[in-house]
């Protein structure tokens, strides 16, 4: 506070400070307020893919023992099969309240489908089955993962709006306003000066102005005796008449 | 008192002489299936630690003793090495033509053994893990097995792959007759087929041919092997060409073009539905045309009826894995013929079935379901109820 001169100009600029602080305070309180909806919506979502996440594997696992009691073991000959990936996960970034977020999409690559006559000579059907039931697993966990990493970045970017919006509420602007506080004081301090200063000046000059006024009341009073040495001052233009033709 | 040929398994009077033995060893491994008993304390089970203290009364006792911890697979492994030790104490014991009719039994393992390591090798795969994955009935040479591998990935390679190698395995006649007709339908392109065409297309092929040349193999016997063991491959050889076929929709197999050049291929020669039902099979392009086919034929119309009729409790492969069972069990009913180790060995196989299905059961909490297997020469089979009324 000491380091800030107490002038016309800086209260101005304090001015303009601290409307600037409470106008960037009220938008990220804003930002802070829709990161916060969206933060409870992700978390329902979360919570609602994962429970029902939890069905369907069990489900997808137990049409997997059933496929392998109609068709033995086929594990070793996907496994061991090439493979060429049929779906794969896009990543992309989707803005929410200025928040960019990580999101994963599921997208098809048009290959053709390995291992289509698997269970040829028996439990076809199972293994058909089995391959639905994980590709609904799959894309529950594509959407589960994409939730959660936004879930995340969610968080971070909240945690640090909201440390923003503490810091500018608890600390930019009192100190802002204290700084305002204090040069008002001092210009009216100064003012107050200026104005005692002026009354004593004015006091002053009302003094001389009486004297004055007081030397030259006593000189009217006495005009004759005035010095002799001073022989032009007997003399006065008055006294004689005009000499006219 | 002369040595009977060794040719033919004998009748009554002459099997014992070469033969007695090994079936009396077989039909005291009979005894060793689980009974309804076990099963229902299984299903009863909470845990599968539960399932383990119920299984060391059985026959599996020993095979579980090693491991601490029990999970399906490891029960899998356990109960499949089992049945290979007492396969291999079997086949040692006998002599032709038990012993041939014992190796063609493992001839269908040892297909999906060549295909995996084939595969496997194709994609680069590490020779040793593929090696842990085949199936130990149907192992041959570990030198022929490290061999394939090695081969290149190119026309030449596949040519010298077989000279070399399959020529040598049992299984290496199935393959020469697949890349023949291959290069017959083909033309020149043969040589990269094991690329192209998907695996299980190439295995089916192979089970085909391994059918008719057991088929015939049995035929040539003659007496009762002929009989029962002719039966139990036929309705194989029929099993797999209406699976074939019902899979086959939906998938590039069951295009116009596709199901006269390949699906046709696939279908063995032998069988009743061969050759009447499965010209008809070839035209046959959704499950309404296949209903109406197998509607000829009595004894899969009551099977498709329940694959149609009732899609949520029981399907088709249920259906399939009841009739055979009935059938194997039948096998053991008479004595003096081969068919007994055929029907020991698929019968054991629908035994670990149903132990690992009871095991995930228990294990996904899927207690409701847990009753859908086919219990091995159990006495309240519906068939055996109905007979005693």
């Amino acid at each position: 506070m000491s380091e800030v001169p107490p002038t016309r100009m800086n209260q101005q600029i304090y001015k303009a400070k601290k409307k600037a602080a409470q106008g960037g305070h009220k938008l990220l309180k804003k930002k802070a307020d829709a990161l916060k909806v969206k933060f409870r919506d992700y978390a329902k979502a979360i919570a609602e893919t994962k429970s029902s996440m939890a069905g369907d594997a069990a489900s997808a696992f137990f049409s997997m023992t059933q496929a392998e009691y109609a068709a033995g073991n086929f594990k070793q000959k996907v496994a061991e099969g090439s493979m060429s990936a049929r779906i794969r996960v896009g990543a992309g970034v989707d803005n929410v309240a200025g928040v960019k977020l990580p999101v994963f999409s599921k997208y098809e690559t048009g290959a053709a489908a390995d291992n289509q006559s698997l269970g040829l000579v028996g439990g076809g059907k199972k293994i058909v089955a089995v391959r639905e039931k994980f590709t609904v697993l799959l894309n529950l966990m594509i959407k589960l993962a994409s939730l959660q990493t936004s879930f995340q970045t969610l968080d971070e970017a909240l945690k640090v709006t909201n440390r923003r919006v503490n810091a500018l509420e608890n600390v930019t602007i009192p100190r802002i306003e204290d700084v305002l506080s204090y040069i008002s004081r001092e210009l009216d301090e100064l003012e107050r000066e200026d104005f005692t200063r002026l009354k004593i000046v004015q006091g002053k000059k009302e003094q001389e102005e009486k004297e004055s006024a007081a030397k030259a009341a006593i000189a009217k009073k006495n005009p004759g005796k005035e010095n002799d040495a001073d022989i032009t001052a007997a003399f006065d233009a008055t006294d004689d008449e005009d000499v006219v033709f | 008192m002369a040595t009977p040929k060794p040719n033919s398994p004998g009748d009554i009077t002459t099997f014992n002489i070469l033969h007695g033995f090994p079936e009396a060893l077989v039909r005291g491994m009979r005894s060793s299936f689980l009974q309804d008993a076990d099963y229902h304390h299984l299903t009863q089970c909470e845990t599968l630690d539960d399932v383990r203290l119920n299984l060391t009364e059985s026959d599996y006792a020993e095979a579980l003793a090693d491991s601490n911890t029990m999970t399906p697979a490891s029960l899998q492994k356990a109960a499949i090495d089992k049945l290979v030790t007492e396969f291999k104490y079997l086949r040692t014991q006998t002599v032709e033509p038990l012993a041939k009719f014992m190796d063609f039994i493992t001839y269908e393992y040892m297909i999906e053994n060549v295909m995996l390591l084939l595969k496997g090798a194709l994609s680069g795969r590490d020779i040793n893990e593929l090696i842990e994955q085949c199936h130990p009935l149907g192992m041959f040479k570990e030198s022929t097995m490290r061999s394939i591998p090695t081969f290149e990935n190119s026309s030449k390679g596949y040519a010298d792959l077989y000279q070399t190698v399959l020529v040598d395995t049992p299984v290496g006649p199935y393959f020469a007759l697949f890349l023949q007709e291959s290069v017959q339908h083909r033309g020149a392109d043969a040589r990269n087929v094991l690329e192209e065409v998907e695996i299980e297309i190439i295995k089916s092929s192979l089970i085909k041919y391994w059918l008719e040349d057991f088929h015939q193999y049995v035929e040539n016997l003659g007496g009762d092997t002929a009989t029962i063991m002719g039966e139990l491959l036929k309705v194989r050889a029929d099993t797999n060409a209406i699976n074939i076929t019902l899979n086959s929709f939906g998938t590039p197999l069951n295009e116009p073009d596709m199901r006269t050049s390949d699906r046709k291929r696939l279908y063995p020669a032998v069988g009743h539905l061969y050759p009447a039902g499965t010209s008809m099979l070839i035209d046959v392009q959704d499950e309404e045309e296949l209903g109406r086919v197998l509607d000829l034929f009595p004894s899969y119309s009551a099977i498709w009826n329940m694959h149609a009729g009732g899609s949520g409790d029981k399907s088709i492969d249920d259906g399939f894995y009841e009739r055979d069972v009935q059938m194997l069990e039948l096998a053991f009913e008479s004595q003096m013929h081969f068919a007994v180790f055929y029907a020991y060995v698929k019968l054991k196989e629908q035994e670990i079935r149903n132990l690992v299905w009871i095991s995930e059961c228990i294990l996904q909490q899927q207690k409701d379901e847990i009753n859908k297997f086919v219990p091995v020469f159990s006495q309240h089979c519906p068939w055996r109820m109905g007979k005693k009324h």
